[in-house]
């Protein structure tokens, strides 16, 4: 009996200091408008993006808010797969919360977004402050587009690229044909256990990768016109291919489980000779602490097939919630962070590709990583592919990430793969 | 009497906020999600995005986009590149003109529409729904819709066969403009049991209900046994029973987010320990097995789930052995009844009741298994591993189409309602008997 | 039945709890291996541990500012569940009213549908109530999570104390709530604090609501602040290793303190058949 009144005793105690709990909560937001109403238009944005480990995004606020003393940017940390950030936008947007003003979108997002009315068309600023978009590289501004008005600002940006071991391989390989005999060749050497490393799971990754394939042997998923084109022999060649890779001997046996992290996992742990993923596993190869292939590691464009050669368009774009209330403060903050200052200190500080070409001309962003002062890395950017750019973009991406894992684990063939993956693209598209 | 009536009120008191609480925060929700079901309802779709019985205007988008696309129709007049295309840019304009016209003309409509053009000058998005919309004739909704998918053909054909680049991108906007201005006018989706016909003939919602089941049944069936092992162990007295009590609960305490991460970490076909071992033993032909196949995929997720969840079952389980009072088995010791026979006399029957508790909550809960697959698997590969709640998780939020989402959970609904009343009725009648009777 | 165990046993325990424990087992190892030699080697010791990790466990982000969090939302959430739980219960058991079926099914019926179908709805009322990035803001959707669970357990519980012993608590006068709160409550003790166990651990595991309705750093839970150590491309696994071995003691300790609750002397003690 004594104990149940010290557990009721417990509970008041509890019960009051939540209640305590919830008035400073209240308390605290009152003071936050008052600062807001009162003293010379101080305004506060609230700008949503990822983790960032290398302090990039931080050093971006503080000069901005160094530029413009009267808007304060706090920031709110998005997870840090992509997914599950996305997911949580529509969420928070789809109610029209105010809450968030500027947000970081995944290329792929702004059609999705800028159909479901999330986002705030930037055409008027654009046109008010004088920005030329042709200083962009054209793919990155062509994702942000969407029925011909421009919905996100490009902020920076990704390519695949082929990775191979210096100590191992003399000149990289030219086409997918030559990677393909080069892999199963060298495998072995040096320590590796593996030709090749690729991202091959159920999930977006495998989109990207399937894009390259496709596109390097003239394929198209999506054309010009909003036509599907998916079924052609160009595309079954592209996946046929990438069967070939996934089913040979020299990737690892379950590569259908390989993302980023497990490619990059391998690649700095000596593993393999070649490897595709996006420009940063370049400064993860460099990292001594972690890396037992430091110094050894040379990168290159992805092989073509019969067509050309072609890297999946990735990176990240920034938006305005439709809802802000302070869509003027949004705005400057937007394009500050895609101008050539915010885009340099995101490459010097965070390693981060621009998405304006005379960047690479600038000495700092040529130091700043190995990569930049590339000609051919830079030309990869510049032309790389982008995936649909489609208000249903994730139906397309999930119907094409079954039906290319399904051919991957040999249940279907790449013909069938093509057909379904056009029957029901249009299907979805139709509806 | 009257005793007994105070009882009975204040019976209803203690009952009610534990029932009002539920109600209000999950009930309401459900029934909600029921209604959407019943609608063709898309977030990114503008026309589908919320739930309309009858045709609606939305007029923060139209004003919007009328105002460009008035303006860049003339334009595109200006810029044909022969007359017949001037021509049909020209007609194409007018006719818009006509049926803005008539909308304007009806009911309170051009006040409206004021109202909303005031807003969109000052740029503040609109949230007040009766501003936003105004509900207008069915017959007219569906002329002017059509209407406008003809001209976004038209003009999309003239941008596609004309050589001129400036021309080819201004008609391409224009066509864009149409198409927008189509979705800011809005027909019912209302559809009825649509989604249902629909996704009942889904051959990935089958896959994926049955992906459920058996997991459902392995993982269930498995903790059951293990769980009630572990319950008899941890029961008897012996040194250091605390530790192993909390030890044993450890693998339940780990939340599940971060130990579905650590058994990918475990599995992983290169550097997992288990997959390792598992392969060192013979019990898989390859290390890669367990993540990269769809058999492999699913013995993980049920592995990875009984090591999580067997001990929520023990513990169960485990309460409900305290309340089998000692005498009983003094008594059958007396009688000469062995050990086993005391299992299957006393603590079986008399656990019958903590056995349904378990079961049908561990049931409920695998049932809708979402966080443990979607981190190990994310349903893959090719869907081998995709449960119902994953579908219905990509349906809601990555293809934000709400109304086919509602249905699946409604599906789940329905099955987890199913098997819960067989449990009832077949194991458990006399949780309800004794207690209505007096 | 109280025979003592022999050393078989013993032995078998703790081969037993060496499986169960085996992956935690390895998550600890794992945190105090030197970055570099967590993959790619299937060596149980590291010959030069470090607790790095560790330190970047609790510096990189805010990991005591989460175990509080989690901590005080938990106790909440089973404080005010059981409380509402075991009122409602002793109602549906004890006292004469109609429905009682109804009631439980009804009940039930709220953790019969995904989880995730309830979230927008939820969010929105949140929201609206303004206790977005707060405690009552998770506690209020875990309370009505772990109801239907709590009023079943408690239900049955209740269920096997006998009539008798309320019947002479009634007859010395005793208010129905009284008999409640001085024979029924104690008497179930076992149950109650099995209940008490799974509540706290069900909310401290929680992971979607904890994500999207808390979505500042000062007020994010365990789960959450856990998958917040990883960044786009990478999954620093020392890190996450040491914060799941950090956060889970204080777990092993709770259930050790209350699991002593959950044994038979108290009603095996006081009901005879």
């Amino acid at each position: 009996m004594k104990l149940w009144n010290k557990k009721v005793a417990g509970a008041t105690i509890l019960t009051m200091s939540m209640l305590l709990g919830a008035c400073n909560g209240t308390d605290k937001e009152t003071t936050d408008t008052k600062d807001g109403d009162t003293s010379e238009k101080k305004v506060e944005i609230v700008y949503a993006s990822g983790v960032d480990v290398t302090g990039a995004t931080d050093k971006l606020i503080a000069a901005f808010e160094e530029k413009n003393p009267n808007i304060t940017v706090k920031r709110q940390e998005m997870p840090a797969d992509t997914g599950a950030s996305h997911d949580q936008y529509v969420t928070t947007f789809s109610s029209q919360s105010a809450e968030i003003d500027v947000f970081d979108a995944d290329v792929i997002w702004p059609a999705e977004f800028a159909q479901a009315q999330y986002a705030l068309e930037l055409d008027r600023f654009i046109e008010a402050d004088g920005i030329n978009m042709d200083d962009y590289f054209p793919g990155t501004v062509q994702s942000g587009n969407f029925n011909g008005r421009q919905y996100a600002m490009p902020k920076y940006t990704d390519a695949g690229l082929l990775f191979y071991r210096k100590d191992i391989v003399e000149t990289p390989p030219k086409t997918w044909d030559e990677l393909f005999d080069m892999a199963s060749e060298l495998k072995g050497k040096e320590g590796t256990e593996f030709g090749y490393l690729m991202q091959a799971n159920q999930y977006e990754g495998l989109v990207c990768n399937a894009v390259e394939f496709i596109a390097a042997y003239g394929g198209q998923v999506v054309d010009e016109n909003n036509e599907v084109v998916v079924n052609t022999p160009e595309t079954v060649a592209g996946i046929t291919k990438m069967v070939e890779f996934v089913n040979s001997d020299f990737v690892p046996s379950n590569i259908l489980s390989f993302q980023e992290t497990e490619t990059n996992n391998a690649w700095v742990g000596g593993q393999s000779v070649f490897a595709r993923n996006w420009p940063y596993m370049q400064s993860t190869s460099e990292d001594k602490e972690a890396s037992k292939v430091a110094g050894n590691v040379g990168f290159a464009v992805l092989p073509s097939g019969d067509d050309t050669n072609a890297a999946t368009l990735g990176g990240w774009m920034s938006m305005i919630n439709r809802y802000s209330e302070n869509q003027e403060a949004a705005w400057e903050f937007v394009k500050f962070m895609s101008g050539p200052e915010g885009q340099k200190i995101s490459a010097v500080e965070g390693g981060r590709a621009p998405t304006i070409a005379s960047l690479y001309e600038d000495e700092e962003v040529k130091e700043a990583a190995v990569l930049f002062s590339n000609e051919e890395f830079v030309a990869t950017l510049q032309n790389a592919v982008p995936r649909p750019v489609s208000p249903i973009y994730p139906v397309i991406s999930d119907i094409m990430q079954v039906e290319l894992s399904k051919a991957l684990a040999k249940d279907i063939t790449p013909e069938e793969a093509a057909k379904n993956m056009q029957d029901k693209i249009v299907a979805a598209m139709a509806e | 009497m009257k005793f007994e009536l105070s009882e009975k009120q204040l019976g209803y008191l203690m009952v009610a906020p534990a029932l009002l609480l539920v109600i209000m925060i999950t009930l309401w929700p459900v029934a909600q999600s029921f209604y959407n079901s019943l609608f063709d309802y898309r977030l990114n779709d503008p026309s589908r995005s919320e739930r309309f019985v009858k045709s609606n205007v939305d007029l923060e988008r139209y004003a919007n986009d009328f105002f460009y696309l008035s303006r860049d129709l003339e334009g595109l007049a200006g810029q044909a590149p022969n007359q017949d295309v001037a021509d049909a840019a020209t007609k194409i304009s007018k006719d818009i003109e006509a049926y803005h016209e008539k909308l304007l003309a009806m009911d309170g409509l051009s006040e409206q529409y004021e109202e909303v053009e005031g807003r969109l000058a000052s740029f503040t998005a609109i949230s007040d729904r009766e501003l936003k919309y105004a509900e207008v004739d069915k017959d007219f909704a569906s002329d002017y819709k059509d209407f406008l998918t003809s001209a976004e053909k038209e003009i999309t054909t003239l941008s596609q066969n004309s050589e001129d680049e400036a021309f080819k991108t201004a008609s391409a906007n224009v066509a864009g403009a149409i198409n927008s201005s189509n979705r800011a006018i809005i027909e019912s989706n209302f559809i009825g049991l649509g989604n249902y016909s629909k996704y009942l003939q889904s051959e990935r919602m089958w896959k994926a209900l049955g992906n459920t089941m058996f997991f459902t049944v392995a993982s269930v069936g498995v903790e059951l046994v293990l769980g009630l092992l572990i319950a008899l162990l941890i029961n008897r007295v012996f040194m250091g029973r605390g530790l192993v009590r909390a030890s044993v609960l450890i693998p339940w305490a780990i939340p599940t987010a971060v130990a579905a991460m650590m058994w990918a970490f475990l599995y992983d076909g290169q550097t997992g320990i288990v997959s390792h071992y598992f392969e060192q033993f013979g019990l898989i032909r390859d290390a890669s097995v367990l993540l990269s196949t769809g058999t492999g995929g699913m013995f993980s997720v049920i592995f990875a789930d009984v090591w999580k969840t067997t001990p929520y079952m023990a513990l169960l389980l485990l309460a409900g052995l305290q309340t089998i009072s000692g005498s009983l088995y003094e008594a059958a010791e007396v009688d000469g009844a062995n050990k086993w026979q005391q299992f299957w006399k006393i603590t079986l029957p008399m656990l019958k009741s903590a056995i349904l508790v378990a079961l049908l909550f561990r049931t409920l809960d695998a049932f809708r298994v979402f966080d443990l697959i979607f981190v190990l698997t994310g349903g893959g590969p090719a869907n081998s591993t995709e449960s119902i709640s994953i579908y219905a998780y990509i349906t809601l939020f990555s293809q934000q189409n709400f109304g086919a989402g509602s249905v699946l959970s409604v599906i789940v609904f329905a099955c987890v309602a199913i098997i819960s009343t067989l449990f009832i009725k077949f194991i458990g009648s006399d949780l309800f008997a004794g207690r209505s009777s007096r | 039945m109280n025979k003592r165990p022999g050393i078989w046993f013993y032995i078998f325990l703790v081969v037993f709890v060496f499986f169960v424990m085996f992956p935690f087992i390895w998550v600890f190892l794992t945190s105090i291996k030197p970055p570099g030699e967590i993959f790619n080697n299937f060596k149980w010791f590291t010959s030069n541990p470090s607790l790095e990790s560790y330190e970047n466990a609790l510096t990189n982000r805010p990991l005591v500012r989460y175990m509080m969090n989690s901590f005080i939302i938990s106790s909440l959430t089973t404080i005010i569940a059981i409380a509402f739980a075991s009122i409602a219960a002793y109602a549906l058991t004890r006292l004469p009213i109609k429905f009682k079926g109804l009631i439980l099914g009804v009940i039930l019926a709220a953790s019969m549908f995904p989880q995730i179908a309830i979230i927008s709805p939820i969010y929105n009322f949140i929201t609206a109530v303004g206790l977005r990035n707060s405690y009552m803001g998770l506690v209020i959707p875990y309370i009505t999570i772990s109801l239907p669970l709590a009023i079943w357990i408690l239900a049955t519980f209740f269920q096997k104390i006998p009539w008798e012993l309320e019947e002479s608590a009634k007859l010395d006068g005793a208010t129905p709530f009284q008999t409640f709160r001085k024979v029924i409550f104690p008497l179930a003790a076992p149950g109650v604090f099995t209940t008490g166990i799974l509540v706290f651990i069900a909310a401290w595991n929680e992971y979607l609501f904890a994500l999207t309705i808390n979505t500042e750093d000062t007020w994010r839970t365990v789960p959450v602040g856990i998958s917040f150590y990883q960044s786009q491309f990478t999954i620093p696994w020392g890190d996450i290793s040491a914060a799941t071995v950090i956060v889970t003691i204080p777990i092993v300790i709770l259930v050790l303190i209350f699991q002593r609750r959950i044994v038979a002397g108290l009603t095996s003690g006081s009901v005879k058949e």
